[in-house]
Parts: structure tokens; C-alpha cells; sequence
């Protein structure tokens, strides 16, 4: 009798029919990815974080506000550029992994060692989980920031970008970085690192996300800058009722109702 | 000729004001020659979940069977419903499971999902084919005629419709769209949800 | 002044041309600009057609390599193709019907194509395969036509005019040209329609059906092709073949063109539209399958509203 659950790790069981079809001239379509410019910076008395917010599919913008800095713990987060779903699944699991590990030692985890466990994670899969990221935090021994590119590579410096807009937020990073600089000069340089990437670089787009982590708090700053609302639309293209002609209908209620139907005679309580 | 367009077929799902809509074109072809105008591609999961699935029609049937089941045991682990925000995680878990030989299928998932407080609120959902979750406060769109949908939908959504507009405004962005491509279209369905009930219409569509 | 002086002098391109006119017998005195530039055909109609040829070694792989998409589905240049047409002879004529859609990939680049070239007024050709090429050519044709009329004091045979093609489609084999029609018309033998394609292919015959969708034609047109039909039967044969194919076919459909050749020449007949031919038909009766059998068995149930 085969398990109710499959084991952990992926499941290769569809690579044989896949390769076939891939052989018969059928190609794999596209997965979405997150062009995306994504950045870090240290500053005084922490990390500040900073990524865009498009999702691709190819030439096609798939989701206009999508979220890239993920939660690892309190006081790591991880910005995730290349293959959308890897960054998503990969920073889970090691946000799990770390959360057992605090658990498991009692005491607040390192962000050496989240950045341990994922490029230990990346470079098992040999490139192949197509995860770029920018890992950030701050723990008992200071601020950190790290890249980590998705053959298992590491960086440990204290600017860096990542993505296809890498190229105009380090040229903002080269030009602007200064050694203790204050909370809002930080956050300056980061939103006008990812607004290079935003405007100069065709795989990101929409909006500004930031994180600032210090040492006892970490804010969140989702659509920290809108730089590109949608207008409102001057008129509305409505369609009058009936407009479509349909051929049938069927309606199902989902209102439960019930119906009390008494039996017998009330009981004598004199 | 990628294998998404295999079998062709469209899916999209719209928000609006306390509902929400999923509509898809009913064919299935094998490349150029259609066969059949009632190929069903979206599903109810619960009262108040469906979930559309377009891609390779095996994987459309292996899916809906694998979900099916995954929601069973959940409903006899859990001893309730599962919610709609839920089950799309759910659906990103199976789909990641098989990162390195995935099924061709991009879900499309919308519901009411139920608040604290006890009323319903509008949900909806995509995914890529690796389970890439996109969870959207307007439209999602999946398929052959995706990047139509995309642009009819850009155009012709607006935010607060009611049930009845919301209809009108989802399937004419999906026949409309399915008339550009030649993988999706031979009619459609359409399902508005809301947070009482679910209508069903079958669509007069272009049968070309 | 500059044009006075170019035109008696013996150097430049004009020049050349008056030469190549003398070589030519052609003894006119006009300029090709009198003709408006022979309708973009100013270089052909002496029967000499020039080609700019890209500068690589070898053009026709270079063209190959840029426009197959099924070697390669991210080209440069799609050739839009995917069509149905058809064309019968009967006893009161040639019925000639064809789709609209053209598709470049799975878009539908447009539904509302004309491919009944109208080369003159008792000469049609079809168009399947690349549309440039059909329109390019089967115009060409018409103008060789037409001199050929002016030459002999006769309209040309349908056969000549076919084999003309065939002969020029030849001679460019293995360059890319890719075409897949049918020359119909009236002669003095009676209806005629001969199917040509851009691999040498010249064939006579009754009924032809070209394009991804003729599988589907043919299945209808077999079936109810007689040679005493009447116009009215021909006509809707011809109809519900191509809708039956654009239904069926992903690559065919939007609507259909209907024309009839007689012994006066040909005329076209409609366009309809083949959705609307699958609900409503031409006279209230859809074509569709599921409209026939709705409520005639338990398995069709009427729909209800």
C-alpha cells in the first residue's frame, strides 16, 4: 500500500514525461520571476532594506505589487530576486529551520547562520533553485548584510544590490554610501537606490518596500514611496445589464436552511 | 508551440463589491483541431471556493483529483472547511513539491473568504506553474489568451462592482479576449459568487 | 531643367532604362512616372522582376533561419499563416469560398482578411501559405494577363494563366516563397480551376480544398459534391464546407467569402460571419451541431433560460 504522504523534498516523479515532450519540441513555459532591484544597506545602528515590487512573466507583468522582503525572524529579514517561487519557498523553509533553531538553543539566531543555512540550501541544488538574495538582520553580535547568489556564493559588505536593476542601485550605493550614516540618510539612499532600479531598469517597477531592522525593532515600511499610482479612470467603461447573451443558468443558494417540524404531543408539565 | 497551448484554455477571476467571479472558455483542442465545447475547467473545492485550472488537460484531471483529495483530509483532520487563502497555499505546496518536473497547470483560485467577525470577504488567487502565489485585489488571469486577458481586464475592471455588473465586466473581457486567441474560446462559463450564492451561466460565445 | 537634361543624356540610371527599352522593343516615349510608377510594379512589367537581396552568402537560408518557427518559435518574423479555402466546379460554374482569420502564432492577427485575389473579372486566385506572396504575385499575374490580352486580342485560358504562375513560382523553388492556390475562372473550355502551389505543383481538376482547415472542408464538400448542383446548393456546399473548418480548425474562422464564376465572369456572392452561421445559419437553421440536436434526445436536453 503506498503512504498517504509523499517524503520530504521535491518529487521527480513527472522529469521522465516532462524531458519527453521537451525532446518532442515542446518547451518548458516560463515561471514567473521577479526581474526586480533589490538592496541593502548598514547604517549606524542597524539595517535598512529596500526591493521593488514587480513580478514578471517573461515580457509580461504578472503582479504590479507583489512582496520581495521576506520574514526570516524578528530581526532578519531576506529580500528574494530571480525565480519567484524559489525565493518564496526557499526563505520559508530556512524561516522555519531558524525559528526551530531559537527554539532548540533558547537564544535569538544569527543571521550568519541563516545565511549559513541558505547557501548550504543553494548550493545542494546546484543553481538550479534560481534564488539571488540579499539576506539582512541585526543579532547579538551587530548589524549584518549578505548576498548570497543561487550557487551558494556569499558576500559580506556593507552595501549591496541585487537583480536586473543591480547595476543602477549600486551606482546610486557608489555614489551616495557614507561609513554611519543616520536612520533617515539610510533609508534616503535605499529609496533612491531601488527608485533606480524602478525607473531605469525595465524588469522592476511599481513601488518602494523598505525594512529598517535595529537591535530591539523592526519596521516593515510596505509601499513605503508610490511613485507610480494609476490614475483614475476619467470614464467608466461599464457594460449596461444584458449585454452578454447567455444560454443557461443555474443558481445555487448557500444558505442553509432548516425547518423545525414538530412530532408527537408537547410534554405535560402541570 | 509550448505545451501550455497543447490543449489551450483560458481562466480569470475578477473581485468586486462583497463577490467574486471565475470564468473560462470551455474548449479543448489538440493543437489546431478542437474537440469538444464543454471541456469543464474550473472546479468547486467547497460552497465557496472554485478553482480553475488551465494548462495540459491530463494534468487538468491529475490536479482537480490530487486536490480533491488533499482537501478531504484536511476536512477529516480539521473537522471544518477549508478557507479559500488556505487552500491556495495548498495548491503553491502541491505545485512546488514538483519544482523540478512540474504539472502544466497555472491555477487559478477565487472564494469568499470567511473574517473574524463572521461575514465574507472577496478572494482571489494565482499561481504559476511551479506555485508561485500571486494574490491580487482586482483580477488574475491564466492561459493561451493570458496576455488578452491581461490587457481587456487592464481596460475593463473597476473596483466595487456589483454581483450582477461584475458578470457583465468578466465576460467580456473573457470573450472578448478568447476571440484574439486561436487555443482558447468554442463558449464559456462564467460563476459569480456571493456570500449567499453561487450563479452559473453558460455563455453564447464565438464558436470559431 | 535637371529632368530635361537627364533625359537626353546618355549616362545615368534613366538612360539605362531608355537603353533597356530599346533592347526591349518597347518604343514609348513616356517615363515610368506617367504610369504612377506602374502601379509598384514599374520594374516588372517589362517581365524582368529585381529583387534587393540581403548582402550574406547564402539569402534563402539567411530568410529560413529568421522566419521557420517550428525549428524556432522565438524568430524575428512570423509569416502569418493557417487558412481554408476552397473551390469547386460545377455544372453552373466555379463556387470559390474562403476563411478570413489570419493567425500569427496562437494570436489572431486579424479577422477580417481578404483571400480571393480578384485578378480580373473572370479570374480569381486563392490565398493560403504567406500572404504577401499571394497578393504580390496573383497581382503580378493580373497585369501579364492583361498583356496578354492586348497582345493576342483574346483573354487568356485559365490554364495559361495557371501555368504562367506555376512556371514563375518555379523558378524561384527553394527561395522561401511559400503559396498554396487555387486559379479559377471561365475560358472558352467552360468553368476551369486548376490549384498551384509554391513548390511547382500545377494540377487540374474539379474540387480543391488548401490550407490547415481542408481536411475539415473536404469532409463536407465530398459529401455533397455533385456536378448538377444547383447555384443554390453550390453555393451553400461551398458555405457550410468552410464554416464546418472554421469551426473544427483553431487557424480558420472569423467569416467566409462567397463568390460564383459564370460564363460572364465571376460575382461575389456575401460574407458571413461563422459564428453567426453556427447559431442562425444562412436562413434561420443554425449549422451547429449542438443548435440541430438540442431537445431531440435525452442526452441534448433543450437548454433552458
Amino acid at each position: 500500500m503506498t503512504s498517504f504522504y509523499s517524503g520530504p523534498g521535491f518529487d521527480f516523479s513527472n522529469t521522465v514525461r516532462n524531458n519527453f515532450l521537451q525532446d518532442r519540441g515542446l518547451p518548458l513555459p516560463k515561471a514567473t520571476s521577479t526581474g526586480t532591484t533589490i538592496v541593502g544597506c548598514i547604517y549606524k545602528d542597524g539595517v535598512v532594506l529596500g526591493a521593488d515590487t514587480r513580478a514578471t512573466e517573461g515580457p509580461i507583468v504578472a503582479d504590479k505589487n507583489c512582496e520581495k522582503i521576506h520574514y526570516i525572524t524578528e530581526s532578519i529579514r531576506c529580500c528574494g530576486a530571480g525565480t519567484a517561487a524559489d525565493t518564496e519557498f526557499t526563505t520559508a523553509l530556512i524561516s522555519s529551520n531558524m525559528e526551530m533553531h531559537a527554539l532548540s538553543t533558547g537564544r535569538k539566531p544569527r543571521v550568519v547562520t541563516a545565511m549559513t543555512m541558505l547557501k548550504q540550501m543553494l548550493f545542494r541544488y546546484q543553481g538550479h533553485v534560481g534564488a539571488a538574495l540579499v539576506l539582512g538582520g541585526v543579532d547579538v553580535t551587530g548589524p549584518h548584510l549578505f548576498t548570497i547568489a543561487p550557487h551558494g556564493s556569499t558576500d559580506k559588505l556593507p552595501y549591496v544590490t541585487m537583480g536586473s536593476g543591480s547595476l543602477a542601485a549600486m551606482a546610486v550605493f557608489e555614489a551616495g554610501w557614507k561609513p554611519d550614516m543616520t536612520r533617515e540618510e539610510a533609508l534616503e539612499l535605499v529609496v533612491a537606490a531601488i527608485s533606480a532600479g524602478i525607473f531605469n531598469d525595465l524588469g522592476s517597477g511599481s513601488n518602494v518596500d523598505a525594512c529598517v531592522i535595529t537591535a530591539n525593532k523592526t519596521e516593515m515600511l510596505r509601499n513605503f514611496v508610490r511613485p507610480n499610482e494609476r490614475v483614475t479612470k476619467e470614464r467608466s467603461y461599464g457594460f449596461r445589464r444584458g449585454t452578454t447573451a447567455w444560454k443557461k443558468e443555474q443558481i445555487r443558494s448557500l444558505i442553509v436552511s432548516e425547518e423545525v417540524v414538530k412530532h408527537g404531543e408537547a410534554m405535560d408539565v402541570s | 508551440m509550448s505545451i501550455m497551448e497543447y490543449n489551450g484554455g483560458s481562466v480569470i477571476a475578477m473581485v468586486g463589491k462583497d463577490c467574486v467571479a471565475i470564468a473560462s472558455d470551455l474548449r479543448l483542442g489538440v493543437q489546431s483541431l478542437s474537440i469538444s465545447s464543454n471541456f469543464q475547467k474550473i472546479f468547486p473545492v467547497t460552497d465557496r471556493i472554485y478553482v480553475g485550472l488551465p494548462g495540459l488537460a491530463s494534468d487538468v484531471t491529475t490536479l482537480h483529483e490530487q486536490f480533491r483529495y488533499r482537501v478531504n483530509m484536511y476536512t477529516i483532520k480539521e473537522e471544518r472547511e477549508i478557507e479559500p487563502q488556505t487552500f491556495a497555499q495548498m495548491v503553491s505546496s502541491t505545485l512546488y513539491e514538483r519544482r523540478f518536473g512540474p504539472y502544466f497547470i497555472e491555477p487559478v483560485i477565487a472564494g469568499m473568504q470567511r473574517t473574524p467577525s463572521g461575514s465574507y470577504e472577496p478572494f482571489i488567487a494565482a499561481t504559476d506553474l511551479i506555485g508561485c502565489l500571486n494574490f491580487a485585489k482586482d483580477f488574475v488571469v491564466a492561459g493561451t489568451a493570458s496576455s488578452e486577458l491581461f490587457g481587456a481586464a487592464e481596460g475593463l475592471w473597476e473596483p466595487d462592482l456589483e454581483a450582477e455588473d461584475l458578470f457583465e465586466t468578466i465576460s467580456q473581457t473573457l470573450l472578448n479576449a478568447v476571440d484574439r486567441d486561436t487555443f482558447s474560446g468554442w463558449g464559456a462559463v462564467v460563476h459569480v459568487m456571493t456570500k449567499d450564492k453561487v450563479i452559473t451561466r453558460t455563455l453564447k460565445g464565438r464558436m470559431d | 531643367m535637371n529632368s530635361l537634361v537627364s533625359r537626353f543624356s546618355t549616362t545615368g540610371p534613366i538612360a539605362e532604362l531608355r537603353k533597356a527599352k530599346e533592347v526591349l522593343g518597347d518604343d514609348d516615349e513616356f517615363s515610368d512616372a506617367v504610369w504612377g510608377s506602374e502601379a509598384g510594379f514599374g520594374s516588372l512589367a517589362n517581365g524582368v522582376p529585381k529583387f534587393s537581396i540581403p548582402q550574406v552568402p547564402d539569402p534563402s537560408a539567411f530568410l529560413r533561419l529568421h522566419t521557420d518557427d517550428h525549428s524556432d518559435p522565438s524568430c524575428r518574423i512570423k509569416i502569418k499563416h493557417g487558412t481554408t479555402t476552397l473551390a469547386f466546379r460545377f455544372q453552373g460554374g466555379v463556387i470559390v469560398a474562403v476563411d478570413s482569420r489570419a493567425s500569427a502564432g496562437s494570436y489572431v492577427a486579424s479577422g477580417t482578411v481578404k483571400k480571393v485575389i480578384e485578378i480580373n473579372p473572370y479570374l480569381l486566385g486563392t490565398m493560403a501559405g504567406g500572404a504577401a506572396d499571394c497578393q504580390y504575385w496573383e497581382t503580378y499575374l493580373g497585369i501579364q494577363c492583361r498583356l496578354h490580352e492586348l497582345r493576342n486580342r483574346e483573354r487568356i485560358s485559365v490554364a495559361a494563366a495557371s501555368k504562367y504562375l506555376s512556371n514563375l513560382v518555379y523558378s524561384y523553388k527553394g527561395m522561401g516563397l511559400s503559396m498554396g492556390t487555387m486559379i479559377c475562372g471561365w475560358d472558352k473550355t467552360g468553368p476551369a480551376v486548376f490549384y498551384v502551389d509554391s513548390d511547382g505543383t500545377r494540377l487540374k481538376g474539379d474540387l480543391f480544398s488548401v490550407g490547415s482547415g481542408s481536411t475539415f472542408a473536404y469532409g463536407v464538400l465530398d459529401q455533397g459534391y455533385r456536378w448538377d448542383l444547383t447555384d443554390e446548393e453550390a453555393q451553400e456546399l461551398g458555405r457550410r464546407s468552410i464554416y464546418a473548418a472554421g469551426h473544427r480548425d483553431a487557424y480558420s474562422g472569423n467569416t467566409i467569402n462567397l463568390y460564383h464564376v459564370k460564363e460572364d465572369g465571376w460575382k461575389f456572392i456575401g460574407n458571413y460571419d461563422v459564428s453567426k452561421m453556427h447559431y442562425e445559419g444562412p436562413n434561420g437553421v443554425g449549422y451547429g451541431y449542438d443548435i440541430r440536436t438540442e431537445g431531440r434526445s435525452s442526452a441534448n436536453p433543450p437548454a433552458t433560460q
